[in-house]
């Protein structure tokens, strides 16, 4: 891989700056194809809220937590934190093995990717807003996501791929969700993040030569934002009881199955990146759902049973059916088709057997409030 | 708003793009207060914006705002909550094989 001769960052105008970038995207086309990247454009996708409803949260019945939390991230302690130092070890992007780059590159993209629409949702919040509380929430928490997103962009620079944010002059139609569906599955999607981030920062701790890559010396401090903002999602549910009963349970334990049933089938599409780390996918998920199901009894009053015998046969089949549905896509023609929709039907079944396997119910706490213990 | 009609609306707004390291994140706010509802389309109008990396470039555009009709307002309502999946990150791209 040849490097480029000058980085846009060195530049004195934003012409010259353009002239680089200009020059980087050929290279970049190359490399996002050597690399089967299609394209390194970022897409965000783009929403709008109840925000008559986000408005009319009160926070005054927690407002000791709330305050303490909010002080919390206004103090930024990562501040500073996601910058390259001496700790980043020099990368080998031409030696390492192509599986494994096309995954960690997956993984980066993806992240970036994640990050960046986290950062266009929360602003979006704040600025639709009128509650002081919660437009200061969000943008506390739109900084961090566009802080991780910079960090990781960084990383991609280095592996000589470059982000387009050129999606703004393309047509951007704009979904529509529920806030308590937005609280569900962000403050899943943070907690969840939170306890796969740590348990690959311990597990490399413990096993520094399967570090492949610098950047995971960063999870740590990554991870404790996320931490917050699942804090601040499990705060504002708590403002309103009944999103964490009666029907709503229902809600919640779809969204606790989606989740975990999602992430146990993508970990295991990626087994060269779960090989340099070391790490076990089977191993991994349970601990990642152990980790979440104990933190989120902070505020859901169920959890899902992770031993129960139904479970990991079920995931694993769930797994085996997706790999049918890409492979029958893949053939296509009627024989492909067929192939597909059984795929599809053995998926649902799945689904529908992870979510009958009855929860386990428990007391929710007075106190919700955490601190990353992990 | 018609039942079935889209309506198009144009409104000057302001991009900034940052593309620094302490920083990606690129937004558009609309400067004459125009909102946005569910099923519309916001397209900035003019070239690509690029920003060089290590700066932040604001600009003043025009956006055209292709209004949804009220019935696809209120599908976009009712459908929009099954892709609510997409707010989850799972550190990797839904692709099976790369």
């Amino acid at each position: 891989m040849n490097m480029h001769a000058k980085h846009s960052a060195d530049a004195t105008t934003v012409e010259e700056g353009l002239a680089i970038q200009e020059e980087q995207a050929k290279y970049d086309d190359n490399f996002a194809t050597e690399t089967a990247m299609a394209n390194t454009l970022l897409t965000p996708r783009f929403y709008t809220t109840n925000f008559d409803e986000l408005d009319a949260i009160n926070v005054d019945g927690i407002r000791a937590e709330w305050d303490e939390l909010i002080a919390q991230m206004e103090a930024d302690p990562n501040k500073g934190h996601f910058k390259k130092n001496e700790d980043w070890d020099h990368v080998d992007w031409e030696n390492m093995e192509p599986q494994l780059k096309k995954e960690f590159i997956d993984f980066l993209i993806s992240s970036c990717t994640a990050e960046f629409s986290g950062c266009v949702l929360y602003k979006e919040m704040k600025r639709r807003g009128n509650n002081k509380d919660i437009t200061q929430l969000f943008q506390l928490m739109a900084r961090d996501e566009a802080r991780h997103a910079g960090f990781i962009n960084d990383a991609l620079r280095e592996a000589g791929l470059r982000v387009n944010l050129g999606f703004l002059t393309q047509s951007k139609k704009y979904t529509y969700f529920r806030p308590k569906f937005i609280y569900y599955a962000t403050y899943l999607s943070e907690k969840i993040g939170y306890a796969r981030y740590i348990t690959i920062f311990r597990h490399l701790e413990a096993n520094p030569e399967h570090r492949f890559h610098p950047i995971f010396k960063w999870f740590e401090e990554w991870c404790n934002d996320e931490f917050s903002h699942g804090e601040a999602f499990a705060l504002l549910m708590k403002t309103d009881p009944k999103l964490t009963q009666g029907k709503n349970v229902l809600w919640i334990k779809f969204f606790l199955t989606a989740v975990y049933a999602t992430m146990y089938v993508r970990d295991h599409q990626r087994p060269a990146f779960h090989k340099a780390l070391g790490v076990d996918p089977d191993w991994y998920a349970h601990e990642v759902f152990a980790k979440t199901s104990k933190l989120s009894e902070q505020i859901f009053p169920i959890t899902l049973d992770i031993d129960h015998p139904r479970w990991q046969p079920t995931l694993e089949k769930l797994q085996r059916a997706n790999v049918q549905i890409a492979e029958a896509k893949a053939q296509g023609g009627v024989g492909g088709k067929l192939r597909e929709m059984a795929g599809a039907a053995k998926a649902a079944m799945c689904f529908f057997s992870l979510y009958t396997i009855p929860a386990k119910k428990h007391e929710v706490p007075e106190n919700t409030r955490l601190v990353p213990a992990y | 708003m018609g039942l079935l009609t889209k309506e198009i609306e144009r409104a000057p707004c302001t991009v900034e793009i940052s593309h620094c390291f302490e920083s990606l994140h690129a937004h558009v706010r609309f400067n004459n207060g125009a909102v946005i509802y569910p099923g519309d389309e916001v397209k900035v109008q003019g070239p690509e914006i690029m920003a060089p990396f290590g700066e932040v470039v604001s600009e003043d555009r025009e956006a055209i705002i292709v209004r949804a009709s009220k019935l696809e307002q209120l599908w976009t309502r009712l459908t929009g909550d099954f892709e609510v999946m997409e707010l989850c990150e799972f550190s990797f791209s839904e692709e099976v094989m790369l």
